[in-house]
């Protein structure tokens, strides 16, 4: 009969690849790649498969893989392979479970029916995965066409802009940064449409780049890229990216993600050209005396008042809850007075990644948008922080 | 102390849906009549005529569970339009009498009638005019309750049914509330009647005796007002506003029962767009806008998730609240278990769209200048709805799932939130 073969041939294959999944690795080897990994894993997902790991054991290594579709992250460790083969494995429940294990080797073997046993010591496991076929296939990375980015610049960059990015879902092709890549520079700009990060290193070099080259990095990918980036040592990554995909390399580990489609807004259109009125300020300074003022801001708002007289930048809120509150700072100044109002929340995000040190504020009228220039040290990177003001 | 006494009406349409009908069909007059749908149908029913109530019906229950009590009633599908229509004849009415006017639902009415006796005589005779004047303008019968706070007035229109008028005495408020069942209190629906029993409280007079630290470690916040509703005055939730201060709205939305349950993704989807036209019509006639959009789903086996997004700028375009929704139903949908019903809420209204003061970098951005030609497309979309009807102009995808719009009537006792 029909069925009865076909399902014959179901367990049969189940069976060969049930048999042959066989692995020990190093518990420590093993924990440290799946908390890299803990970033990717779909928690709450409608499509069970993604709250799984898949695990593939040949040539002396253990690849375990993560996605929730629009990330994906692949990564390995040394193993010593008894049988090569595949299987996948409840992501989270193994995880927790081998946070607990004590140190030393773990062995890991596919059983019948998808279930996979997990031994360490005198503990012995068993947790039921599902069909390794089930798990999505993962664009391959292109070798020929990737190029070399130096990671700590790229740290800097993602650290810089993330936090502008809009996290409102319905403004698309601005839930992520945009990387422009030249011979002779790298760029990163993000905006959520009130403000704008716009960061630019000239010292780096890149080959195989004619004109420039664009990339919408959604801002889950630079998220996950800054903390592979903080737990790695590496040098440089390696950067590709296909019709609808992009690969970065960090070492063992590749991370892949779908790209944003879409037009990034013409930002070089609201980068102010003649603001006139400019203070020099210190980032803390600045950034202590908003937090103060902001603690009275509207709270939905958070708008506070900056008000520019001689020689003196003078902060202030009210809030009919809370009570009202005024700060200042003494500055050289010495151009018309202006009174001009900002979502302290735009303000502190910035001074929060800024570097320690200086900065500038440049203004050109209450209406429209201000500057914000730290003072660095050297001239490897262009930062600069544009913010429209609320009216107040 | 005379003086300072308030007087409210409650006015209380009896029976509206059924008596709107009446007026196109004579013939159903004094008959069982089921407003709502067919006997056979999935819905429920939206008002029952006072001859089927006799055989146990009642607004929102299943029309097939009518059907069975009452067989040989007669079946009719509901008429929104038709009862707005009267509903604003109501109004006006009410409007001569007062210019405090709350219409609490579709058919009944708070009236504040303190300070109308040079105008309109005692209290009785007021009302009495006002019952008149509402039989020879709409042809409806209206049951009024006249008391000195609001709760009681509603109380006393509800003894005071079908057809009549009854006024409660200055001072003998809670004389009256005494002998009745608790349940007749506004607010205490089958769950707090059935804990107040439990507590052996049967009649609003055992409410009344007890002390309010006793209802408040029983009840919670909602106990004190218990307490206070009992001794006849207005207390909790919207009891504690003035009438005719109008606080507007403070969630708008529609949900729609499938006939027969689906998990058609091109149906639900087209569902989803038509309730979301259908809220943010709302919301664009009180002139609000909404920060938070939120999706119902029920399954089959009636497990019911709902699930809210807060987009950073608030919104009244049928548009925008559906990509909102469509990305919360995608998310969350299971995708192959099939649907019974979906709703689309909107709260957390705002009175105008930047409220926050915030102005924007990118206003010449693709994003705000799609949101501009859709503000003024439905602008105009608007106002041919409003000269030919809802239905006339309506976003593509959702001309597969034309909607029966459902209002219940009156269903006091399911409206307000029982803690």
């Amino acid at each position: 009969m029909a069925t009865t073969t076909s399902i014959g041939t179901d367990s049969s294959t189940a069976a060969a690849q049930g048999t042959a999944m066989e692995i020990t690795v190093n518990k420590a080897d093993l924990l440290r790649e799946l908390t890299a990994t803990q970033g990717v894993v779909e928690r709450k997902t409608t499509i069970p498969i993604l709250s799984n790991f898949l695990f593939e054991a040949a040539d002396g290594k253990l690849s375990i893989t993560a996605t929730d579709l629009d990330l994906s992250l692949r990564t390995s460790c040394a193993a010593k392979v008894k049988k090569e083969g595949s299987c996948t494995i409840p992501a989270r429940k193994f995880y927790d479970y081998v946070k607990l294990l004590p140190e030393g080797e773990v062995s890991i073997k596919l059983m019948e029916n998808h279930w996979v046993q997990i031994r360490s010591g005198r503990s012995n496991t068993k947790m039921v995965g599902m069909a390794r076929a089930n798990f999505p296939a993962l664009p391959a990375f292109p070798d020929s066409l990737s190029m070399q980015l130096p990671a700590q610049v790229l740290r800097t960059l993602i650290g810089k802009t993330i936090f502008a990015i809009s996290s409102e879902e319905s403004r698309y092709t601005l839930n992520g940064a945009l990387m422009v890549l030249k011979a002779e520079s790298i760029t990163m700009v993000a905006t959520d449409g009130h403000r704008l990060a716009h960061i630019e290193n000239s010292k780096a070099r890149f080959t195989g780049i004619s004109g420039e080259m664009k990339t919408l990095v959604p801002k889950k990918a630079m998220a996950e890229l800054n903390s592979l980036l903080q737990n790695s040592d590496v040098e440089s990554i390696e950067f590709a990216k296909d019709d609808s995909t992009l690969f970065f390399r960090i070492g063992p580990r590749v991370l892949t993600s779908r790209q944003l489609t879409g037009q990034f807004p013409n930002y070089e259109a609201v980068l102010p050209r003649d603001n006139n009125k400019s203070v020099a300020l210190r980032c803390e300074e600045l950034a202590s005396a908003i937090q103060r003022v902001a603690q009275f801001a509207d709270e939905r708002s958070g708008a506070i008042r900056l008000k520019l007289d001689k020689n003196e930048l003078r902060l202030s809120s009210s809030s009919t809850d809370s009570g009202e509150s005024e700060d200042s700072i003494e500055v050289v100044y010495d151009s018309d007075p202006m009174v001009i109002g900002f979502n302290s929340q735009y303000l502190l995000e910035f001074l929060k990644v800024a570097n320690d040190g200086g900065v500038r504020l440049e203004l050109k009228d209450s209406q429209s948008a201000g500057q914000l220039r730290p003072d660095d040290a050297g001239d490897e990177y262009k930062y600069r922080y544009i913010v429209m003001p609320m009216r107040i | 102390m005379n003086s300072t006494f308030k007087t409210y009406f409650h006015v209380d349409m009896d029976a509206f849906f059924v008596s709107v009908e009446e007026l196109f069909d004579p013939s159903l007059k004094g008959k069982a009549v089921v407003v709502g749908g067919q006997r056979d149908e999935r819905g429920v029913v939206s008002a029952a005529s006072y001859e089927a109530r006799k055989f146990g019906v009642h607004s929102a229950m299943p029309l097939r569970t009518a059907a069975k009590l009452c067989p040989h009633a007669i079946f009719v599908d509901g008429h929104m339009d038709r009862y707005q229509e009267c509903s604003k004849k109501v109004y006006a009415v009410l409007n001569r009498f007062t210019p405090k006017v709350e219409m609490a639902s579709i058919d009944e009415a708070y009236l504040d009638m303190t300070g109308t006796e040079r105008l309109f005589g005692p209290p009785l005779k007021a009302a009495h005019a006002l019952h008149e004047a509402m039989k020879s303008e709409t042809q409806l019968n209206c049951s009024i309750g006249i008391a000195t706070s609001r709760v009681v007035a509603k109380i006393t229109s509800d003894q005071a049914k079908p057809n009549g008028v009854l006024w409660v005495i200055p001072g003998s408020e809670s004389g009256f509330l005494a002998p009745l069942d608790v349940r007749k209190m506004p607010g205490i629906g089958k769950v707090t009647e059935q804990r107040l029993h439990e507590l052996g409280i049967r009649k609003i007079g055992d409410l009344a005796k007890l002390d309010d630290a006793f209802l408040q470690q029983h009840f919670g916040a909602w106990g004190a007002a218990m307490a206070a509703k009992a001794r006849g005055e207005d207390a909790g939730g919207w009891f504690d506003a003035e009438v005719g201060e109008d606080e507007g709205p403070k969630s708008i939305s529609h949900e729609h029962t499938f006939s027969e349950d689906t998990r058609n993704e091109a149906d639900l989807e087209a569902t989803l767009l038509r309730l979301s036209e259908m809220v943010g019509r709302r919301l664009r006639e009180h002139a609000l806008f909404a920060r938070t959009v939120q999706l119902k789903l029920r399954y089959t086996d009636f497990s019911t998730i709902t699930r809210a997004h807060t987009p950073d700028s608030p919104t009244q375009l049928d548009t925008e609240i559906y990509s909102e929704i469509r990305k919360l139903f995608r998310a969350n949908w299971t995708r192959g278990r099939t649907i019974r019903l979906l709703g689309v809420t909107t709260t957390n209204f705002e009175a105008q769209e930047d409220a926050s003061g915030q102005m924007n970098l990118l206003s010449t951005g693709t994003t705000s200048n799609q949101h501009q030609r859709w503000t003024q497309a439905t602008a105009m979309a608007d106002k041919l709805r409003d000269k030919f009807g809802d239905s006339s102009v309506v976003l593509g995808t959702s001309l597969k799932r034309k909607l029966r719009e459902r209002v219940h009537e009156n269903p006091a006792d399911r409206k307000k939130p029982e803690q």
